[in-house]
């Protein structure tokens, strides 16, 4: 164990755990917009940013990349990471103007959009988490691609890809809600790609692709009910053996 | 001592308050469209209320790749961490009995998780229909037989 102090306050952290799960774990909440729980940590909104302070000298550091190996004191919200902070919002909402949730963070933070550095509206953030997703998943259909202005999350040559199975986690981890899909009775389209969704046998709801059972591998021969109805289906076998066995 | 679940379905006589009691202690609300528990309704008045069966080698845990299905060692409980969740059903794809659901609002995997060891379900049944029983031998041997005859059902099905 290490002591550490965060915000003045002293606390004991295992050795290696990430700042931010430190400082989260001793209630000090932490803003963020890339890290997911359950995807590896790529520090790349750098809204996590915290000051740390060894040996009398300070730096700036995202501390969901920091883990924690001698004893330091971390200040997670004085005027030095505030602006820190300040300056990533104000080159997010420069270009993101329309994300709600980075209108709520610019208005705690009173950070406004500057017009003359403005640039075509777009909702994403480049923070990865959809392309993390779809690693994780093991999928790998999207990437981000392109340098500078251009940077993007797509799949490869812009044009659908086989790795999809439209499971829809990128739309799901997407913290600005950039990453959209349309969905109509028995179709789902996502990234240039068009699924067929399959159909309840029993209660007639669209509930999922091909691709994605093929990928959990749920067996052939098993696949006509959506999880209720084939809880029904257990129910009904579950009665049947009780009554044969009284 | 690990307990369990148990339910009998003769003494079921499908009110539904289970799944109130379920949906209203997760997620604060009485809807049963979101409750882990279930009550079929047959006619002659039978009734099974199903939940997860928390499976000893557990095809959602299993399929899962951000580790937000963890078992608790000490309950034998599969929990769904939903700060981990990534909403990509494959839970929900693999368990052959449908007791793991996708909750499209909250985006996120649910299943029954013995409301970490005080099951509403069991706690408001006005009939002890469900109970929560330690897992000591004789329920054991119980569940045992009716997860073998699950395993023959389903390969008869297969």
């Amino acid at each position: 164990m290490i002591e550490i102090t965060i915000n003045g306050t002293p606390i004991e952290v295992e050795k290696g755990t990430v700042l931010l799960h430190a400082a989260k774990e001793n209630g000090v909440e932490i803003p963020t917009l890339c890290n997911h729980e359950g995807l590896n940590r790529e520090g790349n909104c750098r809204l996590c940013s915290v000051e740390i302070t060894e040996n009398g000298r300070s730096k700036i550091v995202a501390s969901c990349m920091f883990p924690v190996t001698r004893s330091i004191s971390v200040e997670t919200d004085n005027e030095r990471v505030k602006r820190a902070r300040r300056t990533v919002l104000q080159l997010l909402i420069n270009r993101n103007p329309k994300s709600p949730v980075i209108q709520q963070l610019c208005s705690e933070y009173g950070v406004k959009r500057e017009e003359r550095f403005a640039l075509e509206p777009d909702l994403c953030i480049r923070c990865g988490r959809c392309v993390r997703a779809c690693e994780t998943n093991g999928t790998k259909a999207i990437e981000l691609v392109g340098r500078g202005f251009d940077r993007h999350v797509a799949t490869p040559y812009e044009t659908e890809s086989d790795a999809c199975i439209g499971c829809l986690s990128c739309a799901t981890v997407c913290p600005t809600g950039k990453i959209t899909y349309d969905e109509s009775p028995g179709k789902r389209k996502i990234w240039h790609k068009e699924f067929d969704v399959l159909k309840c046998a029993r209660c007639g709801i669209y509930f999922a692709t091909k691709e994605m059972l093929d990928w959990a591998g749920r067996p052939e021969n098993d696949r006509a009910y959506c999880d209720h109805c084939q809880k029904y289906i257990e129910s009904v076998k579950f009665l049947t053996e009780h009554e044969q066995n009284k | 001592m690990e307990k369990i679940l148990i339910t009998s379905p003769e003494k079921c006589i499908g009110c539904g308050t289970c799944e109130l009691a379920c949906s209203l202690a997760h997620n604060g609300e009485c809807r049963p469209a979101i409750a882990r528990v279930n009550v079929f309704r047959f006619a002659k008045g039978k009734n099974v209320p199903m939940m997860c069966f928390q499976c000893e080698e557990a095809a959602c845990m299993a399929v899962c790749k951000t580790k937000a299905l963890v078992r608790d060692e000490k309950t034998g409980v599969v929990n769904v961490d939903a700060d981990k969740c990534i909403g990509c059903r494959m839970c929900v794809m693999a368990c052959p009995f449908g007791n793991i659901a996708f909750d499209r609002v909250a985006k996120v995997a649910i299943k029954c998780n013995h409301c970490d060891g005080e099951p509403m379900c069991a706690e408001f049944c006005p009939t002890a229909a469900i109970e929560y029983v330690p897992a000591d031998t004789a329920t054991l041997n119980r569940k045992k037989e009716f997860s073998a005859k699950m395993k023959q059902a389903l390969e008869e099905v297969k």
